[in-house]
Formats: structure tokens, sequence, C-alpha cells
């Protein structure tokens, strides 16, 4: 009965404060008649019972909500990363709301559920579509959901960037804030509740065989792949709601039932139970203790959850066992390439036009131009950094993301992924929160910092849980997920000097200085002369620590060196050009997907794919609607992201 | 552009015309592109006598040397209120543009308006008052200490009823609800109002009946830049006194 006493503490805790608050707000005496007939022309009576009640409310409800659909979603994908934030759900609402403010307002004035819905739908329907044909396999997935919520978060960010001041309520959106101003969502989020739980009940015994493999759930009678659609329509069908009625809330559909498989719920059914009371009550609580902190601005609790899930998540990590391992090994059964003679001649050539191409052809006052040689002195000292940097900044995520990969053996590490790219943007921001002026020294110094301590974590967390490399994606999910509630939360603060920073964070490589470029072809030619040494422990290492050490490798040396390399690699291309969220992830995956299998081969011809998509994307970036920029970073997840599906569905 | 000068180019037209729009930019003007990325190539172009910004957020005025002098405009760097900077620096970009005349001229203008606001309004004292604008429909920017509609209230003798803790910009972000708490204050909300915010003010049970909302029709203003200058301040003034009087 451990489960039920410790549920049972957390709900007292949550009771404790909640009557703490209401208390101070009206006394116990009145509270019954405040509930039922509240005497409207009292304040208090009124706060109690259009603002407080509604709140505690909806934070139960949207709580449960979230806590069925991450049970249901991570039975149904077999996966335990999965959650409507993971699996386009979220992004897709958040995207579709965005869009709906600019150009078609009036559409809020039917309320938000509808267009949230339909952009969650569509996102998810995307991203189902794209693994279809790979039989919905759990990593396919999660990696197609991945790639979509990122080309959705890059195009609402683009929106963003474009109006501003008409988005601001789009960042309180994205940090989900739980205020209400009267009964009307509460009621609405509880009647769908209870419909979600009446499908899910429905859903119980069939969900349960996808526990076995998708043989034996097809020699019962049942098609996993229908078993798994029926799962999803009502998990994404929660989560849609739930962006709808308060905004994103990351964190709780993902840690609720992780938490109640550790406080004892074994079967599907006992987590499909208790996981959304996990879920309300942390979502309760979190909305609680905002409260009663001192803060001289309200913070939204979508922040909170993830603020204090990340943790939570990094404290139990180790302590789980792997109830549902998913399929991760590389792909390894296409057809098999080597480097040819040409290539490399190839590669420096297609670099060296990228570069005239970027340095020649802009547009001015006066449309497409062309430079003469004299119009180039002067603007060479304003495009060469850039496009240098560019160039590095790709091939080094691109390295950084290959060595990630082939060590991890994990298809979907990468230093966006693992959150190494976020710890430096942490950096950046708390520097910001601190009020110290952000220059680029500072920025270059806070950047490291926070990206290497995000490595070491990383680092000492795989350690810990090496059995399992799986789990090493959710430590990386977490810190992502802290860095973005971080980040939300200072872009909601309605701050003036939150135009920087969100170029910035959209990976810019506007501030790219000589200097800049000199380090960052430096530090590309240091790597990309040092991987030929990795090469062997890079082929060694994803058979496991025994085949290593037959082999006469030191496992953990060898490991730990070269998650080094990638992690300064990565903290470097970060401070350059932004926590880009793309190509180290999408580089070595394109080089794969050529048939680039081997380590080397895959880890230059990923460079190569990395250099190139961004200098490109920085060219397009700076010239397609001048005098405006697009940042490279949102540019190429927005390129980048429907090349790789496509490449993605199209292969089976 | 209050000192009688056009610029040749701005950042962010298009949010300029929607956020400040006053005073109204010629239409040659030219779009930099985004405020926190003005684009270098057309600076380079252009190459402008001099480049006035605000700098320390994010852009150093030595990214910005080679293409032409820079001038530094902090409104709300140091200690001092708002509306005392923004004299200052008036006076101190009026001797670098060489228009000493046209900047004692337009203090002497904001001075004039705050004054004779204060006086329209005397005849009327209208009690406390609360300042915001709509995030979204559950959302509310407050106008509090440190804001320059602060410091313009505080001449024109207008009480403000938010005494909540603000950011450095005298600004805070508050839900809907926290209206409450300042009792029948009239309400001043300035432009835009989204749709979903009328809504809400028609639908929700809560703000209809805030005291605030029960004690008087809510005041709207036309759109003004609260993080501006003089002529943001004298223009506050004069719509508070218009508004308030025929309230």
């Amino acid at each position: 009965m451990p489960a039920a006493f410790a549920a049972l503490l957390l709900a007292f805790v949550c009771a404790g404060l909640t009557a703490r608050g209401l208390h101070s707000l009206l006394p116990v005496e009145l509270w019954w008649s405040a509930l039922v007939a509240p005497d409207m022309t009292d304040v208090s009576q009124l706060l109690f019972h259009h603002s407080a009640i509604p709140r505690i409310a909806v934070s139960i409800l949207a709580g449960a909500a979230l806590g069925l659909a991450g049970t249901i979603l991570q039975q149904a994908l077999r996966n335990p990363l999965a959650e409507p934030a993971t699996i386009g759900t979220a992004a897709g609402a958040h995207l579709a709301l965005g869009i709906a403010s600019l150009t078609a307002p009036f559409l809020f004035g039917f309320g938000r559920e509808l267009v949230a819905i339909g952009g969650a739908v569509l996102a998810t329907a995307a991203v189902i579509a794209l693994s279809w044909r790979r039989h919905l396999s759990p990593v396919s997935l999660v990696l197609a959901g991945l790639v979509v919520s990122l080309v959705c978060g890059s195009a609402s960010a683009l929106l963003v960037i474009f109006n501003r001041d008409y988005m601001t309520e789009l960042f309180i959106w994205q940090t989900g804030s739980l205020v209400q101003n009267g009964t009307v969502v509460a009621g609405g989020l509880a009647v769908r509740l209870a419909v979600g739980f009446a499908l899910a009940a429905l859903l119980i015994r069939p969900m349960r065989l996808l526990e076995l493999d998708d043989d034996n759930t097809r020699s019962l009678g049942f098609s996993p792949v229908t078993l798994r659609l029926a799962g999803l329509g009502v998990a994404v069908w929660l989560g849609a709601i739930v962006v709808a009625a308060v905004g994103v809330i990351g964190f709780i559909g993902l840690s609720a039932p992780h938490i109640a498989r550790m406080l004892g719920a074994r079967t599907f059914s006992q987590r499909l139970a208790l996981a959304p009371v996990t879920g309300a009550l942390l979502l309760w609580l979190t909305d609680q203790v905002v409260q009663i902190l001192p803060l001289p601005e309200e913070v939204p609790a979508g922040t909170v959850t993830a603020l204090v899930g990340a943790p939570i998540v990094l404290f139990l990590l180790p302590r789980m066992r792997t109830v549902m391992s998913g399929q991760s090994a590389l792909d390894l059964n296409s057809a098999r390439h080597a480097i040819r003679w040409w290539m490399p001649h190839a590669a420096v050539l297609s670099i060296a036009a990228t570069i005239v191409l970027s340095l020649f052809l802009a547009r001015g006052t006066g449309g497409w131009h062309w430079a003469s040689e004299g119009e180039l002195a002067t603007f060479m000292p304003l495009r060469l950094p850039r496009v240098l940097v560019a160039l590095s900044a790709g091939a080094i995520l691109a390295v950084s993301g290959t060595l990630l990969q082939r060590t991890t053996g994990n298809p979907m590490a990468s230093p966006e992924v693992l959150g190494i790219s976020s710890g430096a943007s942490v950096g950046v921001i708390l520097l910001f929160l601190a009020g110290i002026d952000l220059t680029r020294a500072g920025m270059m110094v806070a950047a490291t910092v926070g990206a290497l301590l995000t490595l070491s974590v990383v680092m000492v967390m795989a350690e810990r849980i090496r059995t399992v490399p799986d789990h090493i994606l959710l430590v990386g999910v977490s810190l992502t997920a802290l860095g973005t509630g971080l980040a939300a939360l200072v872009l909601a603060s309605g701050d003036p000097r939150i135009d920087f920073l969100l170029a910035w964070l959209s990976g810019s490589t506007y501030r790219a200085s000589a200097l800049d470029a000199a380090t960052a072809v430096a530090l590309t030619c240091i790597l990309l002369c040092l991987s030929p040494l990795m090469a062997r422990w890079l082929e060694i290492l994803p058979l496991g620590v025994p085949a290593s050490q037959s082999l006469g490798l030191p496992f953990k040396t060898a490991r730990l060196s070269i998650w080094l390399a990638a992690g300064v690699a990565a903290a470097a291309a970060t401070i350059l050009v932004g926590p880009l969220s793309f190509v180290g992830l999408i580089a070595p995956r394109a080089a794969d997907y050529l048939g680039y299998h081997r380590p080397l081969p895959q880890l230059f011809v990923g460079a190569f794919v990395g250099a190139i998509v961004m200098a490109v994307s920085d060219w397009i970036g700076r010239t397609i609607i001048f005098p405006w920029q697009v940042p490279v970073g949102l540019l190429v997840a927005l390129i980048g992201g429907p090349f790789f599906l496509w490449q993605l569905s199209r292969r089976t | 552009m209050s000192l009688g000068l056009a610029p040749i180019a701005v950042g962010d037209l298009k949010g300029y015309s929607q956020w400040v729009d006053q005073p109204k930019l010629p239409p040659e003007t030219l779009d930099l592109g985004s405020r926190g990325e003005p684009s270098l190539e057309l600076l380079e172009e252009l190459d402008p006598d001099l480049i006035v910004a605000t700098y320390g957020y994010g852009l150093e005025p030595k990214d910005f040397e080679r293409f032409a002098p820079t001038y530094d405009l902090p409104l709300y760097a140091d200690d001092a209120s708002p509306y005392i900077q923004a004299k200052t620096e008036t006076r101190r970009l009026g001797e670098r543009l060489g228009r000493r005349g046209a900047a004692e001229a337009l203090l002497f203008e904001a001075e004039r308006m705050i004054e004779q606001s204060r006086t329209k309004l005397l005849d009327r004292r209208s009690g406390p008052v609360c300042l915001f604008t709509f995030f979204d429909d559950r959302h509310l920017r407050i106008y509090g200490a440190g804001s320059l509609l602060q410091d313009v209230l505080t001449r024109l003798e207008i009480t403000n009823a938010w005494t909540g803790e603000t950011s450095n910009w005298g600004i805070s972000t508050v839900g809907v609800e926290q209206l409450a708490i300042i009792g029948d204050a009239r309400l001043v909300c300035l432009e835009p109002i989204m749709p979903h915010a009328h809504r809400m003010m028609r639908q929700s049970t809560l703000w209809q009946n805030l005291p605030a909302v029960r004690a008087h029709p809510i005041t709207t203003l036309p759109t003004l830049w609260p993080f501006g200058g003089l002529d943001v301040a004298a223009r506050f003034a004069a719509s508070m006194a218009n508004n308030l009087v025929s309230a």
C-alpha cells in the first residue's frame, strides 16, 4: 500500500495548501454559501466562486487529462517518452492558435478549442502518416513527432518574430497559465474528461495486448495498428482539449505514468487509474506552490511543471525499470556506400559554390544584385563571417550529432535532443534574468558553462543508467523542457529586451564577427582532423561493454572522450548560432539514409550535408524577405524538417 | 520626428504604425528589418548620418560604428523617473541634431499639455484609475510605479490604483481576477483590444461583477507606445483629459 499512502500524503499537502490559500481569501464558514450561492457584491466571495475554485478544478482536471493521455500514449506507442508534447500534438495546437490569431482573430470569438484541436489533429496525423509505412514503430513515430514538433515550433517562432507585439498572448499560451475568470472552462473540461475516461475504459482490455509483440497480437485477432490508432485518437483529443483550455503544460503527461509505475502500478489498467490521479495531484500541487511563492509576476504553472518535473524525472530515472524497450537500433539493412575518390572534390566544389553565391548575390534597395568587385570589398566584412560561421556551425553540429548517435546507439541522440544546446541557452537566459547586460563575451561564458554543466549531468546519468541507452533521451527531454520553460517564462514577461533574446534563441548568424568566423573554421578543422582517430572506437562502442573489452578497448575512457568532444563541439556551435534544433539530429541521419553507415563516412558526409544546409539556409534567410531576415535556425528547421520527413516516409 | 527631423529608415516599420502610430512617419521612410536585427547591408547602402538606437539590449554601438556615428538613447536606464529621463534625453538629442530650439519647444509643449490636462481634470476629481492593456482574454499588462504613464498620472494629480510590484519598465503581467483588489477604481484600457477580450468582457461573470466594472464604464484610450518619450507623455495626458472629462 505504499502507493496509496504516497498519493494520500500528496493529496493532504495539496488540500492543506489550498485550504490555507482559500482561507486567506474567505473565512471557512462562508465557503459553502460562496460556493453554491455567492454574494456577487462581496469581492472575496466573487473571487472564491469565479476564480479560486475554478482554478483548482481546472488544475486537477487538466492534470488528470494529461496523465490519462500520457498513459494511453505510452502504451499505444510502447514508448516511455510519449506524451502529447512529444508526438506533435501540443506544437500543432500552438501553431494553429498562432496562425489564427494573426489571420483570423474572429475565430477566437467562438473560443479557441476548435482551432487548437484542428492544429493538434493535423500535426499528429502528419506524424502518424509519416510513420505508417513503418507500421508505427515506436522509434520512427517519436522521431517523426520530434521533427514535426520542431517544424511547428519554428513556424510559431517565425510568426512571433514578424509580429512580436501581437504574439505576447501566445507566449502566455505556451507557458500554460491556469488563471480562470469564470466556471465555463472547468465545466467543459470535466465533461470532456469523463468522456475520456469512458473511452479509456473501453480500451483497457485490447490495449493490454500491445504488451505482446505484434505477431502475437495479430494471432489473437487484433490488428496492432488499429489498436494503436484508437489509443492515439483518444490521447490526442485529450491533449488538444487541455491545450485549448489552459495552454501547453509539459511533463505531466510524461512523468505521471512513470511515477504511477514507481508507486507500484504494474499493469496497464492500474496505471490508467493511478496516473490521472498522480497527474492531477502534480498539477494541483504545482499551481498551489506557484501561488504562494513571493514573485512579482505571476509564474505560469506550465513553466513550473517543466522546472519541477525535470529534476523529478532525473531523480527517478536510475530507479526505473524498462518495461517496454523500443527497437532503437540503427538502420543497417540498406545498401552500403563507400566514399569514392571524386566525392571530396565534389564536396569542396559545392562548398566553394555556396560561398561564392552567398558573397555575391543579395538584395538591396534596387532588388536582386550581383556584387561587383568594388562592392564586394564593402559587403565582404558583412557577409563572409556569416557564411563561414554557418558552414562551420553546420559541420560542427553534424559531427557532434554523429558522435552522440554512434556512442549511444540511438538514432535520435543529438546535441539538441540530449539538451546540451538547451543547457547553453539556459546559461544565457539566467544571465538575462540576473539583469546583467547581454554582451557577447558574457553570453559566451554563460553559454559555455551551461552547455558543459548539462553535458556533465547527461554523462553522469549515462553512467548510472547505462543498461538502458534509451533512457538517456529522457534525460535530454527533461533538460530541454527545463530550458524551454525558462525561455517561455522570460518571453511571457513582456520585457522589451526580448527582441534580442528571441533572435538569438531562433539561431541567427547576425552577430557573427570575423573572430567568430576564424574560431569556427579552426574548430571545424580540428574536429574533422581528430575524428579519424576515433574511427575504431566508433565502430566498436555500439557493440556494448563485453565486445569492447574483448577487443581490448577501454570502454569508459573511449566513451567519455568521444562525449567530451561531442559536448564541446555542441557548446561552441550553440554559442555561435544559438541553440539550433536540427542539424545535429538531421545531418547524421541524412548521411545514414544516403547509405553511409560506417562511422567515418557517416561523419564526413554528415558534416558536408550539415555545412551546406546551414550555409544555403543562411543565404536564403538573409535575402528572401529583405530587409527582414529569417534566422537560419528556424529556416533550417522549416526546410530540413519536411525534407527529412519525406526521406523517412519514402523508406520502408 | 518630434524634433522635426524624419529618419530615412526605421526598424520594424509595420510595428511602428501599429503600436506607435503617432507621429506618422513620411511615406518614403524605409523599413530596416526587425528591431532585434536591423539589416546591416541596408545600412551600408543607405549610408546614414547618424544611427540612433537604445543600445545595450543586444545591439552594441560598436557593431554600427562602421556605417555612421552612433547615438545612444536610453529612456529606462538609470534610477531617474522615465519622464525626467525623457526630458534630459530630448535636450541631449536636440543638441546632437542641432535642433536645440525644437527640443526646447517639445519640452515646453509637453509641460504645457500636461498642465492644461491637469487643470481640465481639476474640477472633475475622478478618484483613482487603473491603467492596463489586454494581453489576451485572461491576462493584463498593468502600468504602475516606474512607468512613463505613472509619471504623467502623478503630474495630473491622479492616483494610480495599482500599487503592486512592477518590473524595470514599470509594468506587471497579472490575471484579470487581480482587478478585484483595486476596488472601485476607474478602469482605463489602452487599445488595441482583441476580439476574445471583448468576448470575455461580455461573458465572464467574474468580469461583470468586479467592483471596478460595476462602478464605472471602462474608458478606452487610443493606441500609444507606453515605452516612448515626451511626445507620448503629452498625448497620454491629453487623451486622459479628453476621455475622463467626457466619461
